[in-house]
């Protein structure tokens, strides 16, 4: 059973917690399977409001690396690994990596592959696989060099070395930098706020921005005009404003 | 035609629109965008003017998006005229010849986030708190906004920030690269015009070429982009060894 990699726990505020430590004895195209079949049982799910993909201290997403691949198997994995990444940004719902100790090779592609990280100062991350000759096949190579820009991208993938986490937020792959121990539980109360708000504004935002970050800037923003218009034909509108004027908490139904 | 939402000042090459809708938030009403529209024109048009500071200085808010009580009752149709309105200010800003520069004094917020950034550099006071709410009021910003912050900030702070709807501090701003430099309240005046009359003080044709080609730089490949420059700076150069 390939989600035998992921350990799911699904709360009753809305929140599941996806876990992803992965085996050291596990290739990544039976973690890559794990993970796409989580995240499509989560995405048809009503009730699930936020997803935290946690890396706990052992790692995350730790897999064996395959050595004897032909050059038809490794097209097929990056090819399987960047369709998975992408399923998993589309989920349609909010979706934080709440990282506690080395996030790395796959483990980043898959945390870059969320909407925002937060990481616990013993964390680190890095593109290690150069040491074996492997480059990221995920989309990592692009989804890095968009964050944090091509200089420091090339600098750890040509290196393979790990930056620590203080590191990490000063070049912006974090957000937020939490004491050790702390990071899954604050990153959950992050998104149990982020679950408050409006789930249709947060889905379709997020599918704004993504839609628009890598074409011209007039056609994005013709794109945000036409999304910003359908927002009003919502029941979250409404409720979100009528709220507002009345001074009392919104109850959202995300449409 | 007199403005009721913001008045001009001009001193030293700098213009300065300053933002006073005579209540505790500047909110972005049509009016007050049509208002914004006419005094930008007006300063672009103006030859003492090399420079445009935009601020919502001395009173606590920079800008805010539109009034809660209006939109509540906007049709698809009223919001889809609304942030026509609202971008084309911000093309105009954008393309205006002029560097202008937002003079960031307090609560920023929604659209007033997104006026802040169709302008060319962001400095900001110690007060500063800016956000976006559009997900606590059910609705995303139609003001160039999901793709403005993105581009300044990176897409993951940009998620962030639209997410939470939460109101972040100048340091934490100044830390996104939301805000370029922070000020102490009580010297952020000074500051800002100091700034200004700096850039002010160097020739426009080169400060409007600059702005033209930084600008363009986002949305050209790097070769079309390096002709672009290759062009204008073989014009702009040639212009002031003459004069």
């Amino acid at each position: 059973m390939p989600e035998k990699y992921c350990t799911i726990q699904s709360k009753l505020n809305g929140i599941t917690i996806m876990t992803v430590p992965g085996n050291r004895n596990a290739s990544a195209k039976d973690i890559l399977e794990s993970i796409r079949h989580q995240a499509n049982a989560l995405s048809s799910k009503n009730e699930i409001m936020g997803v935290l993909l946690a890396g706990p201290a052992s790692g995350f997403c730790c897999c064996r690396i395959e050595d004897s691949a032909t050059t038809r198997d490794a097209a097929a994995l990056s090819a399987f690994g960047q369709q998975v990444m992408f399923l998993l940004e589309k989920i349609g719902k909010p979706c934080i990596a709440a990282i506690e100790g080395e996030c790395s090779g796959l483990g980043l592609e898959v945390a870059l592959a969320c909407d925002f990280i937060v990481a616990s100062r013993a964390a680190s991350f890095g593109f290690p696989g150069i040491a074996a000759g492997l480059i990221p096949f995920c989309g990592g190579s692009q989804r890095l060099a968009r964050l944090v820009g091509k200089s420091k991208t090339k600098e750890l993938i040509y290196s393979g070395n790990l930056i620590d986490a203080e590191e990490a937020h000063r070049i912006g792959l974090i957000n937020r930098l939490h004491a050790e121990g702390e990071t899954l539980a604050l990153a959950e109360e992050l998104l149990a706020h982020i679950c408050t708000r409006s789930p249709n504004a947060i889905r379709i935002g997020g599918e704004v921005v993504n839609a628009g970050y890598d074409i011209d800037l007039q056609t994005a923003c013709m794109l945000e005009r036409d999304a910003f218009a359908l927002c009003f034909s919502s029941f979250d509108q409404r409720e979100g404003m009528q709220a507002f004027l009345d001074k009392r908490t919104p109850q959202f139904k995300g449409e | 035609m007199p403005h009721k939402k913001l008045r001009i000042e001009t001193k030293n090459r700098v213009g300065y629109i300053l933002l006073d809708a005579g209540s505790r938030f500047n909110k972005l009403s049509i009016t007050t965008i049509r208002e914004l529209k006419r005094a930008f024109a007006q300063l672009e048009e103006d030859v003492k003017t090399n420079v445009i500071v935009l601020s919502g200085y001395p009173g606590e808010s920079f800008a805010v998006g539109a009034d809660i009580g209006q939109m509540v009752h906007f049709s698809p149709n009223d919001a889809f005229h609304f942030a026509e309105l609202g971008q084309s200010l911000f093309e105009q800003i954008e393309s205006c010849p002029k560097p202008v520069i937002a003079a960031l004094n307090g609560i920023t917020m929604g659209g007033g986030c997104d006026l802040a950034m169709s302008c060319d550099i962001r400095l900001a006071s110690e007060s500063l708190r800016i956000g976006h709410s559009g997900a606590k009021l059910g609705i995303i910003t139609g003001f160039c906004g999901t793709h403005k912050l993105p581009r300044i900030v990176g897409k993951n702070y940009a998620r962030e920030i639209f997410m939470t709807s939460e109101i972040y501090s100048a340091a934490e701003a100044l830390q996104m690269g939301l805000a370029d430099k922070v000020f102490h309240e009580n010297e952020f005046w000074q500051k800002i015009s100091c700034f200004a009359e700096r850039i002010a003080s160097h020739e426009l044709t080169a400060l409007s070429a600059a702005k033209r080609l930084i600008n363009a730089a986002e949305d050209t490949d790097l070769r079309t982009g390096c002709l672009l420059e290759r062009e204008t700076a073989t014009h702009v150069n040639v212009i002031q060894q003459i004069v």
